[in-house]
């Protein structure tokens, strides 16, 4: 494999890798209540 | 807590404003179809077809689309945030500016003095006006979501920030240009070059302006007005990520087949594909957020507008990512197919968003209910039907005109000329004129709603006007 | 964290946006009109064509027509060559538009002779009865700048000389715009090469067919007639009543067309029609 493929490869993994992390980050059940608490905030009157 | 005073002058001034050239574009729209129905009516050399087609879109996008992104962003950054504007001379700069900017960019645009490239056709002296109209704006929101208390940032403000920084970004690479004179400048790219800048901006511009801000208002108004909260929060920081990381990767499905190098048009019909997950992240989330609540389609107009906004927009991220494959391009590019997506996405999906924002906003920065839910009723429904005649028969059209462009008789040579498949376009652009003229009657009784609001005696007992204000 | 903090949340949004940006728009500088793009015989616009070339931006025509064909049969048959990158690095800003309400003009130049685009600038329905094509009657009536035509060279430092600049007294912004017209995708010799030759013999197929002469008739009001007259008594092209060509000599002409004379070829009609237009036009009648 050429040093191009290997470059593509990697960027397109690491891609995926950020996404994954994104996502475990964003359900983690420890942060549940953090990551949901602003959609009930936003119902307050004002 | 003490409730912080609120600005809502600068709301409603907003909404005024966005009003008077969201009408202007629609009119001019009306008018540039008949043009295409019957040249007799260029009256030039100011009021042909060339030139006004311009100042619809324009109108469309930055009067009446970013002036109700204004409004709402004002509004809902002070409730997101529970802290008053960061400056009130700030916006009221702002709100000027904005309407000098629009008149400047009319006027000129009339005049002839256009850059041609699409959504981007001031000359560089407006350029300089949308900056500054820009960097005031933008100053305004961020430090106004600056000064709040450290809480969890709601998703209407993640993609009003995108959107400011989005649109900054876009906005100045693609303006760079040498200027010939005060009012005729030379883009600083070449050919193919300037043909991939403009269109990853105006791919974007979709995504920034006719994207981000209707989905920050959608999240904002839909939960404001049934009352209960967003499906999910954490689906919908996916679907952002997603969505803002993707779209500027797609620049290069508006020139398929054309001389930019294949492998940015694959990625782009590669990375167009992949957008409807985000996009409809963010559909069914809202479609879920309605559980248990589809009876208010029924009982709050509200809902009415903001569920059907939602669902053109979800056809609109179905239908753009089959456009963006090449061989449907093939086949549909150039033709009338493609107006008939955009207005599903104007008015189908941007315009429904700001209609219910608009209407949602009304009692609370007019202090009076409104004058008339069956006006507005009937509102939904002008437009509604207005939007599928429009976008049904050009769909149909382009269709027709496709196929014709590419009939080939057995001897391998073209079955029609171009003008014998222009004439069988007639009808359709007729039929649009007459969806265009329901449409634009549509807004005429959501105005004369509004004007009857403002107007009516009683208004809403001050208890609760304030706690509303 | 970051969703409390809106410096760093516009920080990694930015950085989300710059990804494809980078890719899709900054990388292709690296190769596009750069040398592996030239193409010999693409010259810039003379100061009269870079003049046309503005009127036609500032009266918005690129809403109208696009300036790329796509490699596509159907579409190399009715516009011509399909376009190639270096064949607009003289562009700025490109004109490639987006909506065909009219035909693609990316290979206009020498199709019709410069009396045909002046007739049909002015009053396009003249030329073709059922066009929804504003009329532009006054480009007639507005004279050239020579000294803001001078700047606009300068800024954009393409050659020119004292004589082109002189020369351009006198004329008006119909000439700009013919000039500009007439010089559109024909810096490469794509129609030299997309002549075809007919080998072996020509026969007509219908000879004195009333039926082929009818049709040949219609063919010819939608396509001949602005140039040569309803009845063919002669305009921009010669009058066409006694020809006195052979059956085959015409076919010929009539699908080549006469490029040096301004007169296009009418192959993709198809042969069955140019039969039908020879044996209308030698029929007599
Ligand atoms: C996943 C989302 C979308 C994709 C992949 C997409 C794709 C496309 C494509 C391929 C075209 C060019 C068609 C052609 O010329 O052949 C186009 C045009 C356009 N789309 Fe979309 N679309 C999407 C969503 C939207 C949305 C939400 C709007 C909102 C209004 C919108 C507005 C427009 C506009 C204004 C144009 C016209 C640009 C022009 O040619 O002047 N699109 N879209
Ligand atoms: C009654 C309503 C409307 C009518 C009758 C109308 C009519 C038209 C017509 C005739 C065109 C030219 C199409 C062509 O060249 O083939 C056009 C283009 C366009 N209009 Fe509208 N319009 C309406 C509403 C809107 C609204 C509300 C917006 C934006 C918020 C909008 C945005 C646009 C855009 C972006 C284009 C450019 C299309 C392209 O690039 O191909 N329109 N409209």
């Amino acid at each position: 494999m050429d040093w191009a493929s290997i470059l593509y490869l990697g960027v397109t993994f690491g891609l995926f890798a950020v996404f994954a992390l994104i996502v475990v980050r964003t359900y983690n059940k420890k942060s549940k209540d953090r990551n949901e608490s602003a959609k009930y905030r936003m119902l307050d009157d004002d | 807590m003490e409730k912080p005073s609120y600005n809502t002058d600068i709301v409603r001034s907003f909404v005024t404003w966005s009003l008077v050239w969201g009408l202007v574009a629609v009119l001019v729209g009306v008018i540039v179809s008949l043009q295409m129905v019957n040249p007799d009516l260029n009256f030039g050399p100011y009021l042909t077809f060339g030139r006004l087609r311009p100042i619809h879109t324009n109108a469309g996008i930055y009067g009446w689309g970013v002036g109700t992104i204004f409004a709402t962003f004002l509004f809902m950054v002070q409730r997101l945030c529970k802290q008053p504007l960061w400056s009130d001379k700030l916006a009221k700069f702002q709100l000027w500016f904005f309407n000098a900017t629009i008149i400047a960019s009319a006027v000129t645009l009339l005049l002839g003095y256009t850059t041609s490239k699409e959504y981007h056709e001031m000359e560089w002296p407006i350029d300089v006006m949308v900056v500054i109209l820009w960097v005031a704006f933008a100053i305004n929101i961020i430090m106004t979501i600056i000064k709040r208390k450290d809480e969890q940032m709601y998703i209407s403000l993640w993609y009003m920030m995108a959107a400011l920084i989005g649109v900054a970004i876009l906005y100045l690479v693609n303006a760079a240009a040498v200027p010939a004179s005060l009012f005729k400048s030379y883009s600083a790219y070449a050919g193919t070059n300037d043909a991939n800048v403009h269109w990853w901006f105006g791919h974007n511009a979709v995504a920034m302006a006719l994207t981000a801000p209707p989905l920050a208002m959608f999240y904002y108004f839909l939960p404001k007005s049934t009352g209960v909260p967003i499906y999910s929060h954490r689906l919908s920081i996916i679907a952002f990520w997603s969505l803002i990381f993707m779209y500027l990767w797609t620049g290069a499905h508006h020139l398929l087949w054309t001389p930019v190098p294949d492998w940015i048009q694959t990625l782009a019909m590669a990375f167009s594909v992949m957008l409807i997950a985000p996009s409809w992240g963010s559909v069914i989330n809202g479609y879920l957020s309605m559980n248990g609540q589809w009876h208010q389609m029924k009982e709050n107009y509200l809902v009415k507008f903001l569920i059907l906004g939602i669902t053109f927009y979800g056809l609109q991220t179905l239908q753009g990512p089959m456009q963006s494959i090449r061989s449907f391009s093939a086949f549909i590019h150039y033709t009338d197919w493609v107006p008939a997506h955009i207005h599903m996405g104007t008015m189908g999906w941007v315009s429904m968003i700001s209609f219910a924002s608009i209407y949602f906003l009304a009692p609370r920065i007019y202090g009076r209910e409104i004058y008339s839910i069956p006006l507005a009723n009937l509102h939904f429904w002008l437009a509604l039907i207005g939007q599928l005649i429009w976008s049904i028969s050009l769909w149909v059209a382009g269709v027709l005109q496709a196929g014709m462009w590419n009939a080939m008789n057995d001897d391998g040579s073209l079955t029609y000329t171009f003008m014998e498949t222009m004439v069988e376009m007639y009808p359709y652009w007729w039929a649009r004129v007459i969806g265009g003229a329901i449409y634009f009657a549509g807004i005429l009784i959501f105005v004369y709603n509004l004007y009857m609001t403002v107007r009516k005696k009683e208004t809403i007992p001050s208890t609760t006007a304030e706690g509303r204000a | 964290m970051l969703e409390k903090k809106p410096v760093l949340f516009m920080i990694l949004a930015t950085l989300a946006i710059l990804v494809g940006t980078a890719v899709t728009m900054v990388l292709p500088f690296v190769w596009v009109n750069t040398a592996a793009d030239r193409i010999e015989g693409v010259t810039p616009y003379t100061p009269l064509q870079q003049e046309g070339r503005d009127i036609y931006i500032r009266e918005g025509c690129n809403n109208c027509h696009t300036q790329t064909v796509r490699p596509l049969v159907a579409e190399v048959l009715r516009y011509g060559d399909y376009s190639k990158s270096g064949e607009f690095v003289y562009d700025r800003p490109f004109l490639w538009g987006s909506k065909r309400t009219g035909p693609d003009l990316a290979r206009l130049g020498g199709k019709y002779p410069d009396a045909w685009h002046y007739k049909h600038m002015k009053s396009p329905r003249s030329m073709v009865p059922k066009t929804n094509m504003p009329d532009y009657p006054w480009l007639n009536d507005n004279p050239l700048d020579p000294d803001v035509i001078r700047n606009k060279m300068e800024t954009l430092g393409f050659p020119y000389d004292d004589e082109q600049i002189a020369d351009l007294t006198g004329k008006t912004e119909m000439d700009a715009m013919v000039a500009y017209l007439q010089k559109l995708g024909s810096d490469i010799p794509w129609r030299k090469a997309a002549e075809t030759t007919i080998v072996g013999d020509l026969t007509n197929p219908f000879p004195g067919d009333a039926a082929a002469i009818s049709a040949g008739q219609a063919i010819y009001a939608s396509n001949c007639a602005a140039c040569h007259g309803d009845n063919r008594e002669g305009m921009i092209g010669p009058e066409l009543t006694d020809m006195g060509m052979e059956d085959a000599e015409l076919y010929q002409v009539l699908h080549n067309g006469i490029p040096d004379g301004g007169m296009p070829g009418f192959s993709n009609l198809g042969s069955t029609k140019v039969w039908q237009l020879v044996n209308f036009l030698n029929s007599g009648q």
